[in-house]
């Protein structure tokens, strides 16, 4: 019985010291947001200091340019979302639904398309958009990123479809439906949870990417998303050390996709749980 | 199973697509941006070339003959296996242990511990990261003032060689811990509970059941998170390092990877740049290799 108690504290202090350590960056992070300017280097050590002032991201607002950088995440995120997950219902579809010779072929490069490193593939893709003159574009930021792990949606609508019942789609067939009827009124909706779960997983990860917009929209203040607006911001302050501005641009920059999380924690942990076990 | 008569006589009477035109997109794109640049690669890794001049010459494989003398070269990949090394401990035995105790918390406090954990894996890694410079910031960062509030020594973190590749991965698996927990938990929780309550009842206790019952049946999911940090480490230290040092100080806390990036991106020098690819490709396929020859004799032993 003692043995029981030790154990449940022990384990109840290792994990309250490990959920402080993940915060305390997260907390001095939003501490330092909401400080005088002068009292970052004036006062390191405590994360507040009071009273707290929203000065630095007035600031931040009143340079301008955020929406721009919100709509360019946005669109970036949202049309590789979008895009890939048409490609992997069509694909998924096809591979489900038919036999054919070189399926497994397809199968590889899917796998592929998920596990070549992405440093592998930024050059080349990078002289590709230069040739078409794609860089500075969202264009260009979202076309090479609607193949770079395609796989991933592939795989998971794939499992998904390969689960439906032959029957409703005979009956489906024998009442009359056409095969596009069949896949955007039948098999589509009736796999909605998991394609959720694909569209979560695929947004976050391509709103938090960071070289490959910086590579290709870097170059002109336009086609700038959150993160590529805070790296830059990151790059001019290091000499002046402006933390101020710098910290309430990161936590404006994080709040779109905190507020998802939290508000759809579960769908969140889900679709990461899925896109790493099954993908 | 799908039984092969009704199969056809479904796509019978759906003729009028051929299952090419539903996988002409997807593997439209996966040719142009992930098959050609591979091909590219390959291609490239046997030029000296250099994007800012037109002139290349073929070089066959001395780009490869020059990695095995090159004392630069074995230092990324020293310094490649050390970050992998530290990345199993931060993004693999940790989460590991944790979740284990977190099978002795109630259903709430499980929640509280996940939500918490995962918050820097919805971060931008370039945003969650920035925050740290400050903290090993030399003057006046945290740690420092921490260390002279102490009266300790004070570690020069990312501005010193020994300590650089350490503090970098701490961020790194900062970063990554919350991901991999939510794997763990989710292969502990498959274990079914009968197993570990009868073994309670006939007076295990903790540990014995952690390391004669848990362990044992966590054994497929264990494999599996740790090929995942195999592949996935350098890419978890990839932006920490970008951000924080930028494979400074001299190239001491540069990876494979990183390597790849600047030679390729920065130098602009493709065909070092492609070879060095060329022997990351290798790697990875060795290690899906081995994978798939794991997974392959576990399965002949439970037949």
């Amino acid at each position: 019985m003692n043995d029981n108690i030790l154990t449940a504290i022990t384990a109840r202090f290792v994990l309250m010291v490990s959920v402080i350590v993940i915060l305390i960056p997260l907390v001095y992070l939003t501490g330092m947001s909401l400080k005088e300017p002068q009292d970052i280097f004036g006062d390191p050590v405590s994360p507040f200091s009071f009273p707290v002032v929203f000065s630095n991201f007035r600031a931040v607002i009143a340079q301008g340019g955020f929406l721009g950088y919100f709509l360019n995440s946005v669109l970036f995120a949202g049309g590789v979302t979008v895009g890939q997950l048409v490609m992997a219902v069509f694909a998924a579809y096809g591979m489900s639904f038919y036999r054919f010779r070189l399926k497994n072929l397809c199968m590889g490069l899917f796998l592929l398309s998920i596990i070549v490193p992405f440093v592998v593939t930024y050059v080349p893709n990078y002289l590709f958009l230069a040739r078409f003159k794609l860089l500075n574009s969202l264009q260009g930021m979202v076309l090479p990123m609607l193949g770079v792990s395609l796989g991933f949606g592939v795989f998971l609508l794939y499992q998904q479809f390969q689960s439906f019942p032959l029957e409703i789609m005979d009956a489906a067939r024998i009442d009359g439906a056409s095969e596009r009827q069949f896949l955007w009124k039948i098999l589509v909706p009736s796999s909605m949870g998991q394609i959720v779960s694909v569209s979560i997983y695929l947004m976050i990860n391509t709103w938090n990417r960071y070289i490959w917009p910086l590579l290709i929209g870097g170059g002109n203040p336009k086609s700038y998303t959150l993160n590529v607006a805070v790296a830059v911001l990151f790059n001019n302050a290091e000499s002046g050390a402006n933390w101020a501005s710098l910290t309430a641009a990161s936590v404006l920059s994080s709040l779109p996709l905190l507020i998802l999380y939290f508000s759809m924690r579960k769908n969140v942990l889900e679709s990461f749980l899925q896109g790493a076990v099954k993908g | 199973m799908r039984v092969t008569s009704v199969y056809g006589t479904t796509m019978m009477s759906w003729k009028r697509f051929k299952p090419a035109m539903y996988l002409m997109p997807a593997l439209l794109f996966i040719g142009i941006f992930i098959v050609y640049p591979v091909g590219r690669t390959l291609f490239d890794s046997l030029w000296n070339g250099n994007l800012l001049n037109p002139h290349r010459e073929f070089v066959l494989a001395a780009h490869f003959s020059h990695f095995i003398q090159d004392p630069g070269f074995h230092r990324i990949l020293v310094q490649s296996c050390i970050y992998l090394c530290l990345m199993v401990v931060g993004v693999f035995l940790v989460p590991v242990v944790l979740g284990l105790f977190t099978l002795e918390l109630s259903k709430q406090e499980t929640g509280v511990c996940q939500t918490v954990l995962f918050v820097p894996t919805v971060i931008a890694a370039n945003v969650a990261v920035t925050i740290w410079i400050w903290f090993f910031n030399p003057t006046g960062g945290l740690f420092n003032e921490l260390q002279e509030l102490a009266g300790l020594e004070s570690l020069r973190f990312l501005k010193d060689g020994a300590t650089v590749i350490p503090s970098v991965s701490l961020v790194a698996a900062w970063k990554q811990l919350g991901f991999h927990y939510l794997i763990v938990l989710a292969g502990l929780k498959s274990i079914p509970v009968e197993l570990v309550d009868a073994a309670k009842v006939d007076g295990a206790g903790f540990w014995s059941t952690v390391f004669r019952i848990r362990l044992p049946l966590f054994g497929p999911t264990a494999l599996f998170l740790f090929i995942v940090t195999l592949i996935q480490g350098m890419d978890y230290t990839f932006v920490p390092i970008d951000i924080l040092t930028a494979g400074g100080p001299a190239g001491a806390s540069s990876n494979l990877m990183y390597s790849i990036y600047q030679e390729g991106l920065k130098s602009f020098r493709v065909g070092v740049a492609s070879a060095q690819s060329v022997v990351l490709i290798f790697l990875f396929g060795g290690i899906i290799f081995l994978q798939y020859r794991m997974l392959d004799r576990r399965v002949k032993y439970e037949r």
